[in-house]
């Protein structure tokens, strides 16, 4: 996901596109928020706050907003001399285990690194595709943590995955008309990961996907480009059970980039391959209004993030741009116990503006990503999603990698600027983003805990065009992947 | 004089007491504000007709029934996915003090469904019907189904849950004796009817 648009930028060309595909951020986590650790601190089956995980229902999302403290098991406890409670831990801690193993085919190969102009890179299986450790629950009173450690094969890295650290409690101001609504803080690493819906990008569908896919040519900031790699701390009211709103900001945090001058960890420099946010913090918003009636819960919403950031290949005293994030969002869920239909839709304008010389063609771009997904699942049991998906934008053969540009100028976060020779795969040869398709997906759970997914992506166009997308000879088909897994957690 | 003070110092600590009684039944416990309430309402109007309303229940069948999912002897399967967790850790008084609170709150509405159905339920609950044993289930939980004691209140209930409980009984997921005698016998049709007529309520 975050191999996507400006993170690809110091991949080395050609002979590594598969590393690259497979491995090149230092850490590429994948996202999972159904957790046994919740089940064993509240004693409540999955269902309660799933309705298949890890989507979450209006329960499931209530026990988020007050920041995953309501418990069901014995606690240590400790209070002062004023009978204020001090310490509220839980007897045994709600830890859990998640494994996922997958295996992805390529309609047609990618280039095997070890074998020059070979083709031969078709198949992956991976087990694990990641494990992982939870920390999932109360900590104290009002104080929660999903905390997720993940190791990946892929990277050979244990890494901080999508995690949490969360602050709610109640209050009223009966007076003025406002009745018991929840008031928090939310610590961190992911904008939209600590969002209830999903239909936002942390949380949406698919919620698995193939780590060796071939990326497209671009993304927008807020949709995964700050996974992992970014802290924020924002303020959030969850007010007369409808009305969501929330605040705050990120700022790029130090992920496992090392200083290249002594060799140790150090801060953020020009060689990290993603894009950092620069200044203080980026501002980041979220409004939701959700409406639940009978068996069903409605919501729509925006959210949005903007700032100045180094592209990637650009060092901290080079010139910055300026990305806008303005997204659309709505879900509609119908919950039963024999049936359930949920639907997503989400849509991400993006405005993009270079002060970076040789960055891109224009001073400005813009960038519009849009999802629809629909699922249906029988009795928790087997179901099914179809997703469509688009990103269209602004015709930019600097910023999108065209060959054409290799001959004079190729813009610094191409793969292969620094030696001149274009990528094959990841470029678009006219310089356009648009990147559309549909994703199919089956799943069946022969246990709440354990779901087998048989996913298809199959690509319309593929950084900008159906045939010869990236001046090689690669067509957009070629790109379709057939990824089947098992994903797990107890 | 003395007698005055005596009426007034008793009088001002009915009236005290009155208050406290009032706003013990409007101010919900915090357990209801901060977990029950998620699903049941702050009121005891569920959210969702997959969670049964509360407001007006009789307290004894509420502390009954949450004691119940406590020692998981009620066992139909949303009381394991769902209330015996809930009720993992309640102790006695904080049982009686949800009960006590949801039982204060206004019933919930009736919500209108088909005339020929209610009219058939309506039958059902007045009379039974004696050719398959059923008896009127008004002999039991009250002519306007408000329930008495142990036998809860079913007028306003959300209907899908009635019937759930109607078919649980049938299966035993839910064990109770009276219940699974009065129901065994009762097709979907006239379950659907009860639950229509009873939710109407």
């Amino acid at each position: 996901m975050r191999i996507k648009g400006f993170a690809i930028a110091t991949l080395v060309p050609i002979v590594s596109i598969l590393i690259a595909v497979a491995a090149a951020p230092p850490f590429a986590p994948t996202p999972a928020s159904a957790t046994p650790g919740f089940a064993r601190q509240t004693g409540i089956s999955c269902q309660a706050c799933h309705t298949v995980f890890p989507e979450l229902t209006p329960f499931g999302r209530k026990f988020k907003l007050n920041a995953y403290v309501f418990t069901n098991v014995k606690q240590i406890e400790a209070t002062d001399e004023q009978s204020q409670r001090t310490l509220s831990l839980s007897d045994l801690p709600p830890v859990s285990v998640m494994l996922q193993a997958s295996n992805t085919t390529l309609a047609r190969g990618v280039p095997d690194a070890g074998v020059a102009g070979d083709l031969s890179k078709k198949n992956d299986t991976e087990f694990p595709q990641a494990l992982s450790l939870f920390y999932t629950g109360k900590i104290s009173d009002n104080l929660g943590a999903f905390l997720q450690l993940t190791w990946e094969p892929s990277s050979n890295a244990v890494g901080i995955d999508n995690s949490d650290l969360r602050f709610a409690d109640h209050a009223n101001f009966d007076s003025i008309g406002i009745p018991d609504f929840i008031y928090g803080l939310s610590l961190n690493n992911n904008p939209t990961s600590q969002d209830v819906w999903n239909s936002t990008p942390a949380w949406g569908f698919p919620f698995l996907t193939s780590s060796v896919g071939v990326p497209s040519v671009t993304a927008a900031l807020i949709d995964g480009q700050l996974a992992q790699e970014s802290v924020g701390l924002s303020a959030y009211l969850f007010l007369f059970n409808h009305l969501y709103v929330e605040f705050g900001g990120y700022r790029s945090a130090q992920t496992s980039f090392t200083n290249t001058t002594t060799g140790g960890p150090g801060p953020l420099d020009s060689t990290a391959p993603e894009v950092r946010i620069a200044g203080v913090a980026a501002p980041y918003w979220r409004l939701a209004w959700e409406q639940d009636w009978d068996n069903h819960a409605l919501s729509f919403g925006t959210y949005g993030i903007s700032t100045k950031v180094h592209q990637p290949g650009i060092g901290e005293s080079g010139p910055t741009s300026r990305l806008t994030d303005v997204a659309l969002d709505a879900q509609y869920q119908y919950i039963t116990d024999a049936h359930i239909v949920s639907a997503t839709a989400t849509w991400i304008h993006e405005f993009r503006k270079f002060n970076n010389v040789g960055l891109a063609d224009h001073a400005h771009d813009w960038l519009d990503t849009a999802r629809l997904t629909g699922t249906y699942f029988f009795k928790r049991k087997i179901g099914g999603s179809v997703q469509l998906f688009s990103t269209t934008g602004s015709r930019d053969r600097t910023l999108y990698c065209s060959p054409d540009t290799f001959a004079t100028a190729p813009s610094p976060a191409c793969p292969g600027a620094d030696t001149g020779t274009p990528s094959q795969l990841l470029g678009s040869a006219n310089g356009k983003p648009t990147t559309q398709g549909a994703v199919f997906e089956i799943d069946y759970l022969p246990w709440l805990n354990t779901k087998i997914g048989l996913q298809y992506t199959a690509y319309d166009t593929f950084n900008g065009r159906r045939h010869n997308y990236d001046g090689f000879g690669r067509n957009a088909s070629q790109n379709n992947l057939l990824y089947v897994y098992i994903w797990t957690a107890f | 004089m003395k007698a005055t003070v005596m009426y007034a110092v008793a009088g001002g600590l009915m009236l005290v007491s009155a208050l406290a009684e009032a706003q013990q039944k409007s101010t919900p416990p915090d357990l209801v504000t901060r977990v029950c309430s998620t699903c049941h309402g702050p009121r005891g109007i569920s959210i969702s007709p997959m969670f049964p309303n509360l407001a007006a229940q009789q307290p004894v069948y509420l502390e009954t029934q949450l004691k119940a999912f406590r020692d998981r002897s009620r066992a139909d399967p949303h009381a394991q996915a769902f209330m015996w967790g809930m009720a993992a850790q309640l102790t006695d008084a904080t049982i009686t003090e949800i009960a006590a609170y949801y039982a204060a709150q206004p019933p919930a509405p009736g919500k209108s469904a088909g005339r020929d159905e209610t009219t058939a339920g309506k039958k059902i609950f007045e009379e039974g019907i004696p050719a398959q044993q059923v008896p009127p289930c008004q002999s039991c939980h009250g002519d306007k189904a408000a329930g008495n004691g142990p036998f809860p209140r079913l007028a306003g209930q959300q209907r899908s849950y009635l019937e759930r409980q109607l078919a649980a009984f049938i299966s035993n997921a839910r064990a109770n004796e009276i219940m699974h005698a009065n129901a065994k016998d009762l097709t979907a049709l006239q379950i659907s009817q009860i639950a229509a007529f009873l939710s109407a309520q």
